[in-house]
């Protein structure tokens, strides 16, 4: 992987990760379920989504949005297996 | 002993048909009912309400929801509710339904709720009229839950489930960031069915909560949406009485 380009000089990374939300919620995922943060010079995203496909298309949203920038992905799909359990109620 | 199944936020795509079918017929081994907390499509379209639709149809267990956010955003909830009634899933909005279980009567009341916030950090009905609507507008869902929940009581149900998408409670919402929590529940709800009285609450739509809550009068709540729960539904066990 290639090193990451500094951001600009002057550059608000804070809005760029707030665009990126924006454009997650806006597009073909209508996704608000997935968080990108700030934390120590890396924007982390992290979340589940429903399917295999909208992690590919979340992943690829974030590398063109947040292009050029340090980025660490935690995006995992929701589980679909059948409960092993029940919680008692009583 | 009464079974009940519940998820919420399952968010189904046009991608998505099959993926929770193979669990949900597993549902007639492991529980009564099931329950769906909302946010069942992406971005409420007629076209991904048929793909639930097409999820949960003649399945051997009774199936009731609510809708979510994501199921209003095509403004489009009347065609989302009719597609998923017409495939057996009774949806509510400010009313209860009654299942026969095993010779109990169970009793769902439901509403989709809203925001707002809890407790000392909550909107107020004050302001310019959109703030106004926006606290209004919870306070009717709250009371349809009430409503509901108190006509069931007056149908003779043994047990009595609040099914709604936004929280009732802070406590399931653990792990979200605080500064949203307006955005994901609504104190409303919990004083509605503290009021009227409830065996469980069930809701979803904040994905990075936690499972376990409790309103202020004692009736626990089960945030199910399904990044919390981790698998197709969750199954909790009510006692009667």
């Amino acid at each position: 992987m290639n090193e990451p380009a500094a951001p600009h000089p002057g550059e608000n990374v804070e809005y760029r990760v707030a665009h990126l939300r924006d454009r997650l919620a806006a597009e073909e995922l209508g996704e608000l379920g997935v968080r990108a943060e700030m934390r120590a010079g890396a924007v982390v995203v992290t979340g589940t989504v429903p399917s295999a496909q909208c992690r590919e298309t979340v992943l690829r949203t974030v590398h063109e949005e947040l292009s050029g920038l340090s980025v660490h992905t935690d995006v995992v799909v929701a589980e679909t297996a059948t409960p092993d359990h029940a919680e008692e109620l009583p | 002993m009464i079974r009940v199944a519940a998820v919420g936020d399952i968010h189904m795509g046009l991608e998505s048909q099959g993926l929770l079918r193979p669990a949900f017929d597993t549902l007639p081994d492991c529980a009564d009912l099931l329950l769906l907390a909302g946010d069942l499509t992406r971005h409420g379209t007629p076209e991904e309400a048929r793909v639930v639709a097409r999820e949960v149809r003649g399945l051997a267990v009774p199936v009731v929801a609510v809708l979510g956010n994501h199921d209003h955003h095509d403004e489009q909830p009347g065609k989302v509710a009719a597609l998923l009634e017409d495939a057996g899933v009774r949806v509510l909005e400010g009313e209860g339904t009654v299942v026969e279980c095993a010779g109990t009567r169970v009793g769902v009341a439901g509403t989709k709720g809203f925001g707002g916030g809890f407790v000392g950090r909550s909107a107020g009905e004050f302001g310019e009229p959109l703030m106004k609507e926006f606290v209004r507008y919870s306070r009717r869902c709250a009371d349809g839950l009430r409503a509901a929940l108190e006509e069931l009581d007056r149908q003779g149900c043994a047990i009595r489930v609040a099914l709604t998408h936004f929280s009732p409670v802070a406590d399931t919402l653990a792990g979200e960031p605080p500064e949203i929590y307006p955005f994901l529940g609504s104190y409303l709800l919990a004083e509605a069915i503290d009021t009227a009285g409830a065996d469980l609450s069930v809701h979803g739509h904040a994905h990075a909560g936690t499972e376990h809550g409790m309103t202020a009068g004692g009736v626990r709540v089960r945030n199910v949406a399904q990044p919390v729960i981790r698998r197709a539904f969750n199954v909790y066990h009510l006692h009667a009485g």
